[in-house]
């Protein structure tokens, strides 16, 4: 299982890799959506994106719909990380195309448990 | 100070619940009906019967965040959202409405629907403010609880609907296969 | 007395206004805000003896003007006339400084039931 990280602050990139490494992910990191989305075309498609709601250049919004419009990317799952603050908005970007949202601050178990229900745990997977 | 999200809001039996396992069409229905009596008058009825939507609608909305996350979508025909908004301005309603007129009268109307709605579905959640356009789009129709009424004659709908896609997906090779592996 | 009234709707503002004549307190002033923070600066320049306050607002919510209100040592009374009245809420409203929670949809029976000790 492949994952994008998509925060412009470094510590949260470092907490949600590291979650998801030890669930067992290959994990890429980018510093907003704009770097996202060159990630994206340079590589093959993650399985699972988590995306920051508030980022400089392209926040987390704009790289949601701009993910969407791309059918290539079609197969890959969105989990908008947002905090507290702007939480009621994020029915925007699940609207955009976001598939899940986390409430920052939040604990490996909480994105362990969303993993898990979007069936991407990598145990789950094997059949 | 926010406490972290655990999971704990949501693990509820480790799925996420659709919105007719917490709600159904009659408590939407009279939640709509103590709004209108409140607000728009006192003898207001709304006749649970679906009409037929005119061409030309306009939607207001809230959303909620929370255990269950979505929004709560009132639409009607642009002419019965003038009338709404001429009710509830009352004897401050001027000869010619404007559309920030309408937006506010029916922007509040959802907005106190929804908080109802809000209030009966588990929390904490939170509730945004209201907008007003074109009714956001259905996103799962498994999670969807929609009261269609007359006001006054004029059709009128009330949606609670899920944000969230439903599950699984993206649809994996593997959960369109049959017993025998043949894909589907 | 002087009653400030802030709600970001201003039918909503119209509608509260017009539950306090029916209800029977129309010997007062009202002044009116559309958002929190125009509230919070009101209560400073309009000197209020009750502010009746929307939560959801742009700019500043209910909640975080009564916050900054009480923060600042203000003791003016204030009670909520929001869409959400759940226990939580009103829980929530009470631990930061509120009187009440009124809850639309209301009646003027259930603003006199709020105010009749505050308000001749």
């Amino acid at each position: 299982m492949r994952a994008l990280v998509i925060d412009d602050s470094r510590a949260m990139r470092r907490i949600v890799s590291g979650t998801l490494e030890n669930l067992g992910f290959e994990v890429n990191q980018a510093g907003d959506g704009r770097e996202g989305l060159d990630v994206l075309a340079d590589g093959s498609v993650p399985d699972l994106v988590t995306v920051d709601w508030n980022m400089p250049v392209m926040d987390g919004l704009q790289f949601v719909s701009a993910v969407r419009a791309n059918p290539a990317y079609r197969a890959m799952t969105i989990m908008m990380v947002t905090a507290e603050s702007e939480h009621t908005q994020i029915v925007r970007a699940l609207a955009a195309g976001a598939h899940e949202y986390v409430i920052k601050p939040f604990t490996a178990d909480a994105l362990r448990d969303k993993v898990g229900l979007l069936g991407l745990l990598p145990q789950e997977a094997v059949l | 100070m926010s406490t972290p999200d655990t999971g704990e809001r949501r693990r509820s039996s480790d799925h996420r619940p659709v919105i007719t396992e917490l709600i159904d069409e009659a408590t939407v229905q009279s939640i709509a009906e103590d709004v209108w009596t409140a607000l728009v008058g006192e003898d207001e009825i709304l006749l649970p019967i679906p009409g037929e939507l005119p061409a030309d609608v306009v939607s207001s909305w809230v959303d909620v965040v929370g255990p269950w996350t979505g929004t709560v979508v009132l639409t009607t025909g642009r002419e019965s959202a003038a009338g709404l908004t001429r009710a509830l301005l009352g004897d401050h309603a001027p000869a010619e409405l404007e559309d920030d007129d309408v937006a506010d009268a029916f922007g509040e109307i959802a907005n106190v629907v929804g908080g109802n709605v809000k209030a009966a579905l588990p929390g904490p959640s939170a509730l945004s403010l209201p907008d007003v356009g074109d009714a956001p789009a259905v996103r799962n129709p498994a999670d969807l609880c929609r009261v269609d009424v007359l006001w006054r004659g004029e059709p009128l709908s009330i949606s609670v609907q899920g944000a969230l896609p439903a599950l699984p997906f993206p649809p994996s090779t593997e959960t369109t296969l049959n017993q025998n592996g043949v894909s589907l | 007395m002087k009653i400030l009234v802030a709600d970001d709707s201003r039918v909503m503002r119209q509608i509260v206004i017009r539950t306090l004549r029916q209800a029977g307190y129309d010997d007062h002033d009202i002044v009116e805000a559309e958002d929190g923070a125009d509230a919070l600066s009101k209560v400073s320049s309009e000197q209020p003896d009750l502010v009746l306050s929307d939560w959801n607002m742009p700019n500043m919510t209910g909640f975080e003007c009564l916050q900054a209100m009480r923060s600042a040592g203000s003791v003016v009374p204030f009670g909520f006339v929001t869409s959400e009245g759940s226990p939580e809420m009103r829980e929530k409203a009470a631990s930061a400084g509120a009187m009440f929670l009124i809850a639309k949809p209301f009646t003027e029976d259930t603003f006199r039931e709020h105010l009749d000790g505050m308000l001749a």
